[in-house]
């Protein structure tokens, strides 16, 4: 799993099942082996796993009551031929069974180019992907081929592609990774080759390179995880999550 | 190791509460922000390291640690930097964590013994190494660890997200499978030590997870999760030689296969599968099924059905892990991680039939138990537990709340592991004030 949410306005835990082809909600408080209280599953979801990746991250936007699922070929490294566009898929959030989505964003005008990280402003009413090393923003509701609002990419942006980033709409910040190993803050305003506001140079401070990112506004701080795959940390020990105080962005 | 990208039901749950569990720090109320704070404006042209997901090349260079940018190196007091929205500059904010929740001790996911040198293999993925230990060690009650006689581990090693490991019963090489992003078996000298170069890697499909050596045809089987299927090489392969016969298909109802095991003598294969499947090709085909061992003979090859299928709530399968036969006995011994078991099967069994022996229960020392390996030599059964940083050996016929007759611990006794496998995601559940970690 390379990236799930919490909802915590109904209080759940969504996930995907790459290999079952699947959306789970779990209650907020499950725990063992307890069974999702919905799952999303069928041939009318048009939800696709690939060979070697895909269906592996999922994001709420709790709000607006919808679970956007990135899909599309992954980041296969023996056959790189497309099985599907790459694309967002958007269910209502409170579906179960085999439903198809609300909408689906996917096409070449879009420059989804891979499985990507999706998350909604509902604030702002934008809804941003990181897709290679960019941040696509489109209208919240944008559906079919749309073609972004702003694209936040260039070697000043420094926008990197993780498994995952946060949107942070009471104050317009988009939180992801930068190319250097580090965590950024962006405008949900800017387009082009703009620079990240504010800059927590994790690799740098702690020899670990993050792929999880998640936010904890009342207490000011973000939590950040790392599992060693693209730098091994200097510690020895792979697997880690690190949490720093960030009052700037809150 | 448990494999990867497919781990839903258990979310390891931290409470922010008991966070600073290891390497943790608070800074001082004296060292706060304040509005007047000292500025280094920071605008660089930065490189590409792609998708986080992807292999990392052999090219890309690791920040050498030192006292400015090592995690534990770094609690000391730093400024810190701010800057405003309005600025379109980017501010580094230079302070160090707060806090790390890390398992400073191994994680033992896969097992062998050497049983002609009396050693003992166990997998860490938490440090990403080989540890070697003398087949007879027996960490005293008293004694906060064993320390092993040597570690193989490092970059030079490529050893990474280690799930199984192998020695060659002939001449003592060491076989490991890198499952996730590792995508290879890297075979190793039986002296290798420390950051060592494997002398050979063959590069495999992409979710292996264990394999099985038939020393008698020179083949080795390799069980990959998805798309599922049990690849068969040669075992002096190298580089990008392919398989030479694939099982793969519908028919066969392999579903998320991870331990594998063979009985040479009996001519069979044995597969246990998780049973979460699709057909990457087709949209929505996705689907659950029970949990499964799935029998072929040894020379099956193609869309082959299985002989015979284990499958059923009397058979307790609850992600099986790794396998292992003894021939003589023709019994099938499975790792039944979730299970907290070692559970026991006639190599003839099928259907919704309960284990012959269970292995279960607080004596045991069993702690979700993900490598297994049958010493026939010796009529010893080895277990490595991922939950305690153990790994135990019981005899061949035991059964129940069994004592284990050694233990080999790699951590204080009664220490529960953090269980990190591969902490690629997090989530915060502000409701509970709990940090979500799945593995």
């Amino acid at each position: 799993m390379h990236g799930f949410a919490y909802d915590a306005i109904h209080d759940e835990i969504v996930v995907s099942s790459p290999l079952t082809q699947a959306i789970l909600i779990f209650r907020g408080g499950a725990g063992g082996e307890e069974a999702p209280v919905r799952v999303i599953q069928g041939p009318h979801t048009q939800i696709l796993g690939t060979a070697e990746g895909g269906n592996d991250k999922v994001s709420v936007d709790a709000v607006n009551n919808e679970i956007l699922l990135p899909v599309g070929t992954g980041v296969s490294r023996q056959n790189r031929t497309p099985i599907t566009d790459n694309g967002v898929l958007v269910f209502a959030r409170d579906v179960n069974g085999d439903v198809a989505p609300k909408r689906i964003l996917s096409g070449p005008d879009t420059l989804i180019r891979s499985v990507a990280a999706v998350a909604a402003d509902p604030v702002h009413d934008r809804l941003v992907v990181n897709s290679g090393n960019a941040l696509l923003i489109f209208n919240r509701a944008a559906s079919g081929n749309a073609k972004p609002l702003a694209v936040i990419q260039g070697p000043k942006s420094g926008v990197a592609n993780i498994s995952s980033f946060q949107v942070y709409p009471e104050k317009g910040w988009i939180i992801g990774g930068g190319s250097d190993g580090s965590i950024c803050a962006w405008s949900i305003n800017d387009n082009g080759d703009v620079p990240p506001r504010w800059k927590i140079p994790v690799q740098k401070l702690t020899g670990y390179v993050a792929s999880g990112i998640a936010l904890d506004p009342v207490h000011k701080e973000i939590i950040l995880s790392a599992a060693g795959q693209r730098v091994r940390p200097p510690s020895g020990i792979m697997n880690s999550v690190i949490t720093f105080s960030w009052p700037e962005i809150f | 190791m448990r494999g990867h990208e497919n781990k839903l039901f258990l979310l390891f749950v931290v409470s922010a509460i008991a966070l600073g569990i290891a390497g943790s720090s608070m800074l001082p109320a004296d060292r706060a922000l304040t509005a007047d704070a000292s500025r280094l404006i920071s605008i660089e042209s930065l490189p590409d390291l792609g998708e986080m997901c992807l292999w990392e090349p052999i090219s890309a260079k690791p920040v050498v640690p030192s006292a400015d940018n090592n995690l534990f190196a770094a609690f000391e007091d730093k400024p810190v930097y701010a800057a405003s929205q309005e600025t379109v500059a980017t501010a580094d904010v230079a302070r160090p964590p707060i806090r790390n929740i890390l398992d400073t001790d191994p994680i033992y996911s896969a097992v062998t013994v050497d049983t002609r040198l009396n050693e003992v293999y166990l997998q860490d993925p938490n440090t990403w190494s080989i540890r070697i230990f003398n087949r007879l060690d027996n960490t005293p009650a008293n004694a906060a660890r064993t320390e092993p006689k040597r570690v193989i581990g490092g970059p030079k090693t490529d050893v990474q997200f280690n799930s199984c490991v192998y020695v060659d019963p002939k001449n003592g090489d060491i076989y490991s499978v890198e499952n996730d992003i590792g995508d290879s078996i890297v075979v190793f000298k039986n002296d290798a030590n420390g950051d060592a170069e494997p002398i050979r890697k063959l590069n495999v499909t992409h979710r292996a997870y264990a394999m099985a050596v038939d020393e008698e045809n020179d083949e080795f089987y390799l069980s990959v999760q998805y798309p599922p299927q049990v690849a068969v090489y040669r075992k002096l392969a190298s580089g990008n030689e392919p398989p030479k016969r694939l099982i793969q298909g519908e028919s066969t109802r392999l579903s998320d296969s991870h331990g594998i095991a063979i009985d040479a003598k009996n001519k069979l294969l044995f597969v246990n599968n998780w049973g979460n499947i699709s057909d990457y090709r087709i949209p929505g085909s996705g689907r659950f099924e029970a949990p499964s061992i799935t029998v072929y003979r040894l020379d099956a090859s193609g869309d082959a059905p299985p002989v015979r299928v284990i499958q059923g709530a009397k058979t307790q399968l609850n992600w099986p892990g790794a396998m292992a036969v003894d021939p003589d006995r023709q019994e099938l011994y499975v790792a039944n991680d979730v299970g907290q078991a070692l559970v026991v099967f006639r190599e003839t069994d099928k259907g919704d039939v309960q284990p012959v022996r269970v292995i279960k229960g607080p004596n045991t020392g069993l702690s979700y138990p993900t490598g297994i390996f049958v010493d026939t030599k010796n009529k010893e059964l080895w277990a490595t537990n991922l939950g305690n940083s153990s790994a135990t050996v019981y005899p061949l016929t035991a059964a129940g709340n069994v004592v284990p007759v050694r233990t080999i611990r790699s951590a204080p006794k009664g220490k529960v592991s953090l269980r990190f496998g591969k902490t690629q995601a997090v989530a915060y559940d502000s409701k509970r004030e709990e940090i979500l970690v799945p593995n």
